[in-house]
């Protein structure tokens, strides 16, 4: 936590919205690395191929900035909440979106039991706040109202955008990096294209090696100051640190862990696994001073 | 004198940008504290109209208690009336402790308690208390942003320029948020 320097959400605003240019802008470079590779490897016009290449790869890119939101919340197996029997979700929501001024926007529930929640979307108009059922059942309605506006304040912050698009091009990655080790096992060697196979697996390998470090400077990079910032953005709207203090400690003490790929990981309130091997990996900062942070306000 | 030329219409392209952007930013704020107002406007009516439904339900099983039932239809006359909004928000508050007194004498009557539409009344009752109080805390929050930009330099200097008055906060008289509670 860095003591002393104040930093306005507009700030944050900027940088996210920043970063998240940025990320496309690797991600489309990284690809046409890889069709490069690729075009050189195989026998083709390398001039057609990589323009079909390059328009791919502006389509996936355009698909994950109108759909990674969706994207994601399929892959945590995430179901629109029913109104009238989540009302009170429906109703807290809407009191904090008055409080902060920020549209409406759509939520969805997760069947878990687990304490958790996290929001996703491309900007505030365009955004999904999705809690646990375990959340739900477990919180009572000022601790609910407490991390629901944590998420409301990852909305305001651009947070969603950049972490969403973060989400789905860790998960490009390691399908890509699948895929190339696996062309190794399943192109026999009874076609002359050994040397294309050999290439592949090499990309695969090094993809292998290298996607567990991006993951991993990704993390670091979605920082924690994030969720300190969100913390805060919590009680600035509820005014009521005492409600997000007590949904922190029963997500302390909750041992369920929540299942979900870990590109996602980063999305949620607190790490969806409850403990991690490395201090390094910590997507989240530690509870304990989360808690003491809040409790100081 | 072609370089003094261009360096005196840069400084005046600044100047007009400056300018614009200064009216702008005071005219988002008003229209901000004016839309926070008409949300509060709404949410007190949607208190109002909870009223009906609210006595029709408690009237089926608790007939006796005329009492209350005049206080809370008086409560919801006054807040039609009011003209002001801190007129309004005051009889808003008389109205949520006379319909919170009709919670607290439902709780008396079990099968009242019991009933599906008495329990989602009393959801709706509290939620709109707190996106009353949400409201209300929405637009202080906003007459204090209109009232920073107006009084430090150099938004000083275009508030007098536009002529943006001092606009009033919302006094908080009683009703604040989480105090009293409808039990559950």
């Amino acid at each position: 936590m860095e003591k002393g320097k104040h930093i306005d959400f507009r700030d944050q605003i900027a940088r996210n919205k920043r970063n998240s240019v940025f990320l496309l802008i690797l991600v489309f470079l990284v690809l046409i690395g890889i069709g490069w590779i690729i075009g050189k490897a195989i026998n083709v016009d390398f001039f057609i191929f990589m323009t079909i290449f390059s328009l791919i790869s502006i389509f996936y890119i355009w698909i994950t900035y109108y759909f990674s939101s969706q994207i994601a919340l399929a892959s945590v197996g995430a179901v629109v909440a029913d109104k009238t029997k989540y009302r009170q979700f429906y109703n807290i929501v809407e009191g904090l979106t008055i409080g902060s001024g920020l549209p409406m926007p759509k939520l969805y529930i997760m069947n878990q039991e687990a304490i958790n929640a996290f929001a996703t979307g491309r900007n505030p108009k365009n955004s999904v706040v999705c809690v646990t059922s375990g959340a739900i059942a477990k919180l009572n309605k000022d601790e609910l109202e407490g991390v629901l506006a944590h998420e409301l304040t990852h909305i305001r912050n651009y947070d969603i955008r950049f972490v969403t698009i973060t989400a789905v091009v860790v998960g490009l990655i390691e399908i890509i990096a699948q895929m190339f080790l696996r062309s190794m096992f399943y192109s026999s060697g009874n076609r002359d294209d050994n040397k294309g196979s050999a290439i592949f697996f090499i990309i695969g390998l090094v993809l292998a090696i290298i996607a567990p470090i991006i993951v991993k400077l990704v993390q670091l990079a979605i920082s924690r100051r994030r969720e300190y910032m969100a913390d805060a953005g919590s009680v600035e709207i509820t005014r009521y640190p005492s409600g997000l203090v007590g949904a922190l400690e029963k997500i302390k003490k909750d041992s369920k862990p929540l299942k979900v790929n870990s590109s996602v990981a980063p999305m949620f309130i607190s790490d969806p696994a409850k403990s991690r091997i490395f201090a390094i990996f910590q997507t989240h900062p530690p509870i304990d001073s989360r808690i003491q942070i809040l409790k100081a306000m | 004198m072609a370089a003094i030329l261009w360096v005196i219409l840069i400084l005046i392209a600044l100047i007009v940008i400056i300018i614009i952007s200064y009216f702008n930013r005071f005219a988002i704020l008003v229209n901000r504290i004016e839309n926070s107002a008409s949300q509060i406007d709404v949410q007190l009516k949607k208190r109002a109209d909870l009223v009906p439904n609210l006595i029709e339900t408690v009237k089926g099983y608790a007939k006796h208690e005329k009492g209350i039932m005049t206080s809370v239809t008086n409560a919801r006359k006054a807040l039609l009336g009011a003209k002001t909004l801190n007129d309004k928000v005051k009889a808003g508050n008389q109205l949520q402790a006379a319909l919170k007194s009709i919670i607290a004498i439902g709780e008396n009557y079990p099968q009242l308690r019991a009933s599906d539409n008495f329990k989602q009344l009393q959801e709706e009752l509290a939620s709109i208390e707190d996106k009353v109080a949400y409201a209300r805390q929405f637009y202080n929050d906003s007459i204090l942003e209109y009232d920073n930009l107006r009084s430090t330099f150099p938004g000083v200097f275009f508030a007098n320029m536009f002529g943006r008055k001092e606009l009033p906060y919302l006094k908080i008289t009683e009703g604040e948020r989480k105090v009293v509670k409808v039990k559950f």
